[in-house]
C-alpha cells in the first residue's frame, strides 16, 4: 500500500516536471488570481484602519504659527470649541509633537536638528449629529485667513467622496472575487482536460492493466496539487512583501494576517482539486 | 471460468460474432484460430470486458457483463494478463517500467516488484533490453514485453492474442513453451492465432471461428 502511494507520487511528480507548459499556465492562473484575493484580503483584514481612516473626517488639524504664543493659542482654542460645529478641541505643544513624531517615524527630531521645527497645533474634533461638510468647508476657510495659522490639514472632503462609492467598491470587490474564483476554475479546468487527452492512450492503457479510477486519478491530484502549493506560496509571498514595501514608502501601517499563507494555499487547494475533479469526471466514467 | 452463453455481438450488419456457446475450464489451454477477420479478437475483448455482447452473456471469475459495475471491471482485469495484439506499451516508458505497471497496480511491495520483473524478463530473454524503450525495439521485441507484462502478474487467466504473430518459429515456439509452463501451474490459457504450423503438434482444445461463428471445438 505504501509503496503503490509512493509510486503515484512519483507518477504525479513525474507527470509535473513532464508537462511544463500546462503546469506553467496553471501556476500562472493561480498566482495572478491569488495575488488579487490575497490583496483584497489584507484590505479587508485592515477595514479598522479604513475605518478609522474614515471617522478622521469628523477631524481636523490646525498647525500654528511659530510666532504664535501659549495665551494666543488658548484663547483661538476657546474661540473653536464654542463654536456649535465643534464638540471639543485638543491641544498638542511642541513636545507632543516631537513624542508623537518619534512614536510614527522612530526618530528623536530635537536630538537630530538640535532644535524642535514642530509647531504647536491644535485638534479639532467636529460634531458628528447632522455633519454638514460645507459649513465645515466654510469653517475652515474662514479660519485660513488667521494670521495665526500656518496651516489646515482636512481629508474630509475627499473621504466624503470615498464614503459615497464604498458600497460600489464592497459590490465590486464581491464580484471580482466571484470572477477571479471561476476565471481559476475554468482555466485549470481546461489545462486538465488538455493535459488528460494528451495522456489518453496513456490512461486507456492502464485501464487495460487492472487500474481504477481512483489509481488514475491520483497523480493528477498530485500534479495540481503541486501547482496550486506553488502558486498560492508564490502569489503569498509577493502580497505579503508588497504590503510591507508599501508600507514602509507610505508610511501606513497595514497588517497582514498571520494565518494568510495557510487560507491562501487552503483556498488554492480546494479550488483547484475541485476544478480538475470536474473535467476528470467528465473523461473517466 | 470462463462461460459464454449464447453471444452476439456485432460491429455492423456483416461483421461481429453471433450465438458463441462456449466454456473453459478453470486450468484449460485453448487455442482459438480462424483466419483474418474471423471474430478472434473480439471473443477476446469481450472477456475483459473492453466489449460487452448485444445478446447473451459472458460469464469470467464470478463476474457477469450483465450485471458487471464498470467500477468493477478493473477487478477482474487485475486477475486477467491481456497480451494485445497491437502490444499497448507504454511509448515513454523503459521495457522495465512496461513490465513493472501491472504489479503496481495490483499493489505489489517494491522488492517484489523487482524480484518478479527481473523473473520475467529471463522467461522472455529481454534481460539486456530492460533499459531500452519500446520505439528502440523490433516488434518481435515488442511483442515479448507485451507477453512479459501479462504474465508477471501470475494472473488466473491469459488471454494471448496472436502472441507469436511477430516472432520467428524458434521463438514462437519458445512463448508457447512459458504459456504451456504456466498453464501447469494452473492458470488457464486462450490463445488466438492463425497460425495453424505452431500449434499442429499439440494435443490442446482448438476453437475454430468462421466469419464470427465457431464452426468446430
Ligand atoms: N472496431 C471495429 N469496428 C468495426 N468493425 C470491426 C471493428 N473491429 C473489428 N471489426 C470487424 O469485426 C470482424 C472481426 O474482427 P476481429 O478483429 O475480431 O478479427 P480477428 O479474428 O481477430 O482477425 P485477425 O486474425 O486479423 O486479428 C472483422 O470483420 C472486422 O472487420
Ligand atoms: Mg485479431
Amino acid at each position: 500500500m505504501i509503496d503503490k502511494l509512493a509510486f503515484l507520487f512519483v507518477e504525479g511528480i513525474k507527470n509535473f516536471t513532464r508537462n511544463k507548459l500546462t503546469n506553467f499556465l496553471c501556476i500562472v492562473t493561480i498566482f495572478i488570481n491569488f495575488t488579487i484575493l490575497g490583496t483584497f484580503f489584507v484590505l479587508g483584514y485592515n477595514t479598522d484602519n479604513v475605518v478609522n481612516f474614515l471617522r478622521s473626517k469628523y477631524t481636523f488639524e490646525i498647525f500654528l504659527n511659530s510666532e504664535t504664543s501659549l495665551d494666543q493659542a488658548v484663547n483661538l482654542k476657546n474661540e473653536l470649541s464654542n463654536n456649535s460645529l465643534v464638540t471639543s478641541v485638543d491641544f498638542i505643544g511642541k513636545e507632543e509633537s516631537a513624542k508623537i513624531f518619534y512614536d510614527e517615524f522612530g526618530e528623536d527630531i530635537v536630538e537630530v536638528l538640535g532644535y524642535n521645527p514642530l509647531p504647536t497645533s491644535l485638534k479639532v474634533n467636529l460634531e458628528e449629529n447632522g455633519f454638514d461638510a460645507n459649513q465645515v468647508n466654510t469653517l475652515i476657510e474662514e479660519y485660513k485667513l488667521n494670521a495665526l495659522i500656518d496651516e489646515i490639514s482636512y481629508q474630509g472632503n475627499y473621504i466624503d467622496d470615498i464614503e459615497s462609492r464604498i458600497n460600489l467598491f464592497i459590490f465590486a470587490f464581491l464580484v471580482l472575487v466571484l470572477l477571479v474564483i471561476f476565471i481559476s476554475i475554468q482555466i485549470i479546468g481546461n489545462t486538465t482536460n488538455l493535459s488528460l487527452s494528451n495522456r489518453k492512450d496513456f490512461i486507456e492503457i492502464l485501464r487495460y492493466n487492472g487500474a481504477s479510477n481512483l489509481f488514475i486519478k491520483t497523480p493528477f491530484f498530485i500534479e495540481t496539487f503541486l501547482q496550486s502549493l506553488i502558486g498560492s506560496l508564490l502569489a503569498f509571498f509577493l502580497v505579503k512583501y508588497g504590503f510591507v514595501v508599501i508600507n514602509s514608502y507610505l508610511g501606513v501601517n497595514i497588517e497582514i494576517d498571520y494565518y494568510l499563507w495557510a487560507w491562501m494555499i487552503v483556498l488554492s487547494l480546494i479550488i483547484s482539486i475541485y476544478a480538475s475533479g470536474r473535467s476528470m469526471k467528465r473523461i473517466l466514467v | 471460468m470462463i462461460d459464454f452463453e449464447n453471444i452476439t455481438y456485432n460491429y455492423s450488419h456483416q461483421s461481429g460474432v453471433y450465438d458463441i456457446d462456449l466454456e473453459i475450464q478453470d486450468n484449460e489451454f485453448c487455442f482459438l484460430v480462424g483466419p483474418t477477420g474471423s471474430g478472434k479478437t473480439t471473443l477476446l475483448k469481450l472477456l475483459y470486458f473492453d466489449l460487452f455482447p448485444h445478446k447473451g452473456k459472458v460469464n469470467i471469475l464470478n463476474y457477469s457483463s450483465k450485471n458487471v459495475k464498470k467500477s468493477s471491471i478493473h477487478k477482474i482485469r487485475k486477475k486477467i494478463g491481456v497480451v494485445f495484439q497491437d502490444y499497448k506499451l507504454l511509448k515513454q516508458r523503459t521495457v522495465y517500467e512496461n513490465i513493472a505497471l501491472p504489479l503496481h497496480i495490483n499493489g505489489v511491495g517494491r522488492k517484489k516488484i523487482k524480484q518478479l520483473v527481473r523473473e520475467a524478463l529471463d522467461l522472455t530473454e529481454l534481460s539486456h533490453y530492460s533499459k531500452k524503450f519500446p520505439d528502440e525495439l523490433s516488434g518481435g521485441e515488442q511483442q515479448r514485453v507485451c507477453i512479459a507484462r501479462a504474465i508477471v502478474k501470475n494472473p488466473d487467466i491469459i488471454l494471448a492474442d496472436e502472441p507469436t504473430g511477430n516472432l520467428d518459429p524458434t521463438t514462437g515456439h519458445k512463448i508457447l513453451k512459458i504459456f504451456e509452463q504456466i498453464n501447469k501451474e494452473g492458470t488457464c490459457v486462450v490463445m488466438a492465432t492463425h497460425n495453424y504450423k505452431l500449434i499442429s503438434d499439440k494435443t490442446y482444445r482448438v476453437i475454430e471461428l468462421n466469419e464470427g461463428r465457431i464452426v468446430s471445438g
